[in-house]
């Protein structure tokens, strides 16, 4: 095997920075950040429609942002990065290399929910801001980059706990958002006041100046109460995550 | 580790004989083990052990072997039954992956890392203090002037071997490889057996399985055969060697004259019966002693003046070799 030399020690990289590293760098390859950006760009398209919205741009871009931007593009991309950083790994046979460690499975499920948290601080957030300002309505942009900061990485939170419990992310994932929170969420108030997408919102709402009436839901807290509620859904997303992380049936790709 | 916890069975005993199965010293243990899949099951009720040195996993596709190995470190969870490593259940007990590594036969690789990069991932959550151990350990398979290249873009025998060199960083115990010389070329298969065998030399508890009798065989002083999620047979190499070869066997042989050489067959003593196969324009023998056989053919040959043209075992599929060890 090696030949015995003089050892050089040193200190070695923490685990947890080694799997945020990882995370970035072999979770996130290149196609996927594309299909991150993709989105994205879609909600720079969205704060381009709201000048076809009649009435003031900070009006048009909240009824817009509220619909399409956090309704649709930060789940979209939200759900890619949660699926990248655990859900395709699994399925591609890989995620073996990390849960194969004594690293303790706390660490694995923050790593991964950090990695993934950050694609999103530089990906969906900005992306949220700047449509803000093409949209004619700087004011809301900051609104708009905390709402979605929050929302997606609650998200990435979720769909992380949903690789845990499902090999199909994808497809629960998607259920998850257009199912529970779009449908069951717009008519029952008790099952928004969990969701991303309507907390985001209310976030986002809660924090801007002057906010159209139709967007404010009653029942659902605003502002930095709906960021608490995120907070909360959050931790528990990822104490699920790191409870079924123990359980984890890892039989490979080929099965 | 100062000492290692009591054995979490008995190994079995027969007539004050260890049953084969088992070895004394074990730091795998397997005991009534039941994994399935829905209604598929992979191992059933299967109960064995491993020790220091190295032990060949033998058996056709789909007899379980890697479903155990899977089940060895903790991937997979049995539905019944235990799994223990030095005493310890590699599913609740996450420090006995500190312990252990495994060589998934998959080629999946991380994707966008360099060699490098992954095995220095490895190293990092393993905690490895060595600066030099990545390198090291990339070099122990010859991987060393590839370390900066994508994996993504590697040969299936180059991930394979980069996947040993990230179990070798972490200087396991218990090095569990499923089909470690998949894709690797003649050089690099003697190399990694060489390189498995003073593992096992070293007192590391090696375990490889292979669908291939004679790359086992190359390998490991024990081997535990699988057929069908259950043990087939268990022992030292010779013994499961002896066992197989003890089983009549046919054997095609084409010359340039059969009926001569067909004639000098039956005379001797390993031969137990000879047909002339027209389809296959050839001799078919029946032997029981097929070592025997494989010596005195070519001097038969050689003296009565015949040409051999092809000479092939007609059953020496491992699955026929299974087939009669479960009979």
């Amino acid at each position: 095997m090696t030949v015995p030399s003089p050892t050089i020690t040193r200190r070695p990289r923490s685990r947890f920075i080694a799997i945020v590293l990882y995370t970035l760098q072999s979770c996130v390859p290149p196609k996927r950040w594309v299909a991150v950006l993709l989105p994205c760009a879609g909600a720079l398209l969205f704060g381009l429609l709201a000048h076809a919205v009649d009435g003031a741009a900070d009006r048009a871009f909240a009824n817009i942002a509220a619909e399409a931007i956090f309704g649709l593009v930060m789940p979209i991309a939200a759900l890619v990065i949660g699926d990248s950083v655990l859900g395709a790994e699994v399925r591609a046979g890989t995620f073996q290399f990390t849960w194969l460690s004594p690293a303790p499975t706390w660490q694995i499920v923050m790593g991964r929910w950090l990695g993934g948290s950050v694609v999103a601080l530089v990906t969906i957030a900005p992306s949220c801001a700047l449509a803000a300002v093409i949209a004619g309505s700087p004011s809301s942009a900051g609104p708009a980059f905390l709402a979605a900061l929050v929302g997606s990485v609650s998200y990435v939170a979720l769909f992380i706990a949903i690789g845990c419990l499902t090999r199909r992310t994808a497809v629960w994932s998607l259920a998850f958002v257009f199912l529970i929170e779009r449908l069951l969420g717009g008519a029952l108030t008790g099952v928004a006041q969990l969701s991303p997408t309507w907390e985001s919102r209310a976030i986002f709402v809660g924090y801007l100046d002057d906010p159209p009436d139709r967007l404010i839901r009653e029942g659902i807290p605003q502002g930095g109460y709906a960021i608490v509620r995120l907070l909360i859904v959050m931790i528990v997303a990822l104490a699920v995550a790191n409870w079924r992380m123990g359980h984890l049936r890892l039989s490979g790709a080929s099965d | 580790m100062s000492s290692l916890p009591p054995p979490t069975v008995p190994p079995p005993q027969y007539g004050g004989a260890l049953d084969p199965a088992f070895v004394a010293d074990a730091t795998v243990e397997v005991a009534n083990a039941s994994v399935w899949f829905g209604p598929k099951v992979a191992l059933s009720e299967l109960s064995c052990s491993f020790g220091p040195g190295v032990t060949g996993l033998l058996g056709p596709n789909g007899a379980g072997k890697t479903t155990l190995m899977r089940a060895m470190v903790g991937l997979v969870s049995v539905n019944q039954g235990t799994v223990r490593i030095e005493g310890r259940d590699p599913r609740r007990d996450r420090a006995v992956h500190g312990r252990m590594a495994l060589v998934p036969e998959d080629e999946a690789v991380p994707a966008g890392l360099t060699a490098g990069q992954f095995v220095r991932y490895v190293a990092d959550l393993h905690g490895v203090v060595d600066r030099e151990a990545p390198s090291n350990a990339l070099r122990s398979v010859s991987m060393f002037d590839d370390a900066d290249r994508n994996v993504d873009t590697f040969s299936k025998g180059m991930r394979q071997r980069t996947k040993v060199a990230a179990a070798l960083v972490t200087d396991p115990q218990v090095l569990v490889l499923d089909e470690p010389l998949n894709g690797a070329d003649p050089v690099q298969r003697v190399h990694l057996i060489a390189l498995f065998k003073q593992l096992g030399a070293l007192g590391r508890t090696v375990i490889v399985s292979s669908h291939v009798l004679n790359e086992v065989e190359r390998l490991a002083e024990r081997v535990v055969v699988l057929m069908h999620g259950r043990l087939a047979a268990a022992g030292g190499r010779h013994a499961i060697r002896d066992a197989m070869d003890d089983r009549p066997r046919h054997v095609l042989v084409r010359s340039n004259d059969g009926r001569r050489l067909a004639a000098g067959l039956v005379a001797l003593e390993s031969v137990a019966g000879v047909t002339f196969d027209t389809a296959r324009d050839g001799l078919v023998i029946q032997t029981v002693r097929a070592r025997e056989l494989a010596t005195a053919l070519p001097r038969l040959a050689r003296d009565s003046s015949v040409r051999l043209l092809e000479v092939r075992a007609l059953d020496d599929s491992l699955e026929s070799l299974f087939r009669e060890l479960v009979r």
